[in-house]
């Protein structure tokens, strides 16, 4: 017998037991979906993390305030916040190869225009450079210049979800747009730069940092954001910033991050998570591979008699064996490519709402291992009827 | 007529001693091409055991076995499975085949252990099937056939290598009398047509049919008995 004819026999016995082969190939079915899913779910979202921050550009380093890591903030800790404008001066006056250095602070409250209401919106007051720092473009209108900053005008750059729930298809530029009973007036719109972790990175409104700090009569700084004029400078720069925050502060009270670092460790920590969670999905194929071989060696038993005929009228051992096997490996590809399918399904689903996608390499891995699994697991069943003696075998009740 | 095999003191014992059964206590016997043998007696006696031998199934624990004048005895697993391909077709009183499947791919089920093209082996089927009466129901399953026609599908499946030698155990023991009759009437013609019959019976209509009749008991050949009209 050639392989075809192998194959043909196999798929023709699988489908006269149609039941029987559905309820094998589900443990494989199962497995596959789980292992490609998760392993989607871990690429999509590694993926999506690291086009944020290359949207934020590789130049990037972060001052925030308390010390990260070694234990200085512990879940839940508060951290007092030392950060003010003061540093913002000393920065930019004693770091070298400085494009630009930023101040942050956040308040999250509603903004009304005329008499509509956004909710939960981010309010960022920072200076003039925010937009070169940070990668920002604006669409249109302009973001505030440096004499608007200085005196701290009530000018603000909206957002493409303020700009959509509230102007939709109104020009929102020179219009006002009310801050907590203030009045700002609208000067610029930012580029759409979509969400991170489920918070709307476009429900922001950008205003001159003085204007927020009097209107809040707040004093101190969130963050600052730096941008080394050269991506080789990062390292450098940052340890400078460092070196001058400290003649204030002490270790505990900032930490300066580089974009780089933190998007390594994120990824770090995504891929633990998600080789984690590939892993257990593994244990799921090899509870299908072991379903698999189990009810092949109730299926040798059921099938003694059939494995004696096929004997009596001159199968050999060799083409009994190479029956199951090829049996099993076509029960365990048939899985593989039916799990395949569904995992395909699911991760376009999901994708909608979180970041997923498939990657080749899980596929192929998901495929070989469902290969492997009928190979390992049909052999030992394979074997076994080959082994039958066809006289034995026929007399079987 | 040339011999086609001859068996020299078999012996199958089953079990340990002291519990031991002689399933064959030296049978020893020749057939030759075209004969239609009967192979009688009680329940027990050893006839299955030497059908078993005689058709390459099984073993002897001593003696000799030649078919086609080699000494089979020697033979390896594999080679004992081509010869039961080519040369020997077997019936069951159980009929054994596979259900939920087509007569037409219960037929040709030896024939994919040998390298006949697909095309020919289902027109080779179909041809046997015919044959045997059976030529409208060819897609039709185990359990939407009865009896009769169950056998006679295993009678076109041990025919479709065109076997020297068809054994066949009981195979009316599950029939009624009227469909007896029709099952023998295809062996008697499937013997003038040239193939060797072994058939094992309790039914001394139907070995009144065949040219020689071998009686067993206890392992034993007690009579082996030829007609000279036949
Ligand atoms: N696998 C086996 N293990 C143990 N004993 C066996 C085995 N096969 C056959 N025997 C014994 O060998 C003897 C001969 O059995 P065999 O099946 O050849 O008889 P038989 O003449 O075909 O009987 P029947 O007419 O009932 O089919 C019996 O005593 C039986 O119990
Ligand atoms: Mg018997």
């Amino acid at each position: 017998m050639d392989l075809i004819e192998i194959i043909t026999l196999a798929f023709e016995s699988l489908r006269v037991n149609k039941l029987r082969s559905a309820l094998t190939a589900l443990g494989i079915i199962i497995g596959v979906a789980s292992v490609i899913l998760l392993v989607s779910l871990g690429a999509g979202l590694r993926s999506y993390i690291t086009s944020q921050f290359e949207q934020l550009g590789s130049n990037l380093l972060f001052v925030v305030p308390g010390r990260l890591g070694a234990g200085g903030r512990g879940p839940g800790g508060q951290v007092i916040n030392k950060l003010n404008p003061k540093h913002i001066t000393k920065i930019e006056k004693q770091v070298e190869n400085l494009d630009g250095v930023v101040p942050t602070i956040q308040q999250f409250t509603s903004v009304k225009y005329q008499n509509k209401v956004q909710k939960d919106v981010t309010i960022i007051g920072t200076s003039h450079e925010f937009g070169e720092v940070t990668n920002l473009t604006i669409t249109r209108g302009q973001f505030f210049n440096k004499s608007q900053n200085d005196t701290g005008r009530r000018v603000a750059v909206i957002g493409q979800t303020i700009v959509k729930d509230l102007f939709e298809e109104k020009n929102s530029i020179g219009e006002i747009l009310m801050i907590k009973g203030q009045k700002y007036q609208i000067i610029g719109i930012a580029k759409e730069r979509g969400t991170t972790f489920g918070f709307d990175q476009d429900n922001t409104v950008i205003v001159p940092i003085l204007a927020l700090q009097r209107q809040f009569g707040v004093t101190q700084i969130n963050n600052i954001y730096a941008k080394a004029s050269d991506q080789a400078d990062v390292e450098k720069v940052a340890e400078n910033i460092k070196k001058v925050l400290l003649e204030d502060l002490t270790e505990d009270d900032f930490s300066v991050l580089t974009a780089q670092q933190t998007l390594e460790t994120i990824q770090g920590i995504l891929r633990v998570i998600s080789t984690a969670l590939a892993g257990i999905a593994a244990i799921s194929l090899l509870v299908g591979g072991i379903g698999i071989s189990n009810i092949m060696l109730v299926t040798v038993t059921e099938r003694t008699r059939e494995i004696g005929l096929r004997k009596a009228v001159g199968a050999t051992p060799r083409d009994i064996l190479l029956q199951f096997l090829t049996e099993a490996i076509t029960l365990s590809v048939a899985g593989g490519l039916i799990g395949l399918s569904i995992a395909s399904i699911a991760t376009i689903i999901i994708s909608r709402f979180i970041p997923a996608l498939i990657t080749p390499w899980s596929v192929i891995i998901a495929f070989g291992f469902s290969a492997v699994v009928g190979i390992v697991f049909g052999v030992a069943p394979a074997i076994r009827a080959s082994r039958l003696e066809p006289i034995v075998a026929l007399r079987h009740e | 007529m040339k011999t086609l095999l001859s068996a020299l003191n078999l012996t199958k014992v089953y079990g340990e001693a002291p519990n031991q059964t002689f399933a064959l206590n030296g049978v020893s016997l020749a057939i030759k091409n075209r004969e239609f043998v009967a192979i009688v007696g009680p329940s027990g006696s050893g006839k299955s055991t030497l059908m078993h031998i005689l058709g390459c199934l099984d073993k002897p624990d001593s003696g000799k076995y030649y078919f086609e004048g080699k000494e089979i005895t020697k033979y390896s697993d594999n080679e004992l499975a081509k010869i039961r391909n080519k040369k020997i077709g077997f019936v069951f009183q159980a009929y054994n085949l596979l259900p939920r499947t087509s007569s037409l791919k219960n037929v040709e089920l030896p024939l994919i252990y040998t390298d006949m093209p697909k095309s020919e082996r289902e027109k080779r089927s179909i041809v046997v099937l015919k044959e045997v009466g059976l030529g409208n129901k060819l897609e039709s399953t185990p359990a939407k056939l009865s009896g009769g026609e169950q056998q006679r599908v295993a009678i076109a499946r041990a025919l479709v290598n065109d076997p020297l030698v068809i054994f066949a155990d009981e195979p009316t023991g599950n029939l009624d009398s009227r469909t007896t009759e029709e099952i023998i009437n295809i062996f008697q013609k499937l013997n003038q047509k040239g193939h060797t019959i072994v058939i094992i019976t309790h039914e001394s209509d139907i070995a009144k049919k065949a040219s020689r009749i071998i009686t067993i008991k206890d392992g034993k050949i007690v009579s082996d008995r030829k007609k000279v009209n036949s």
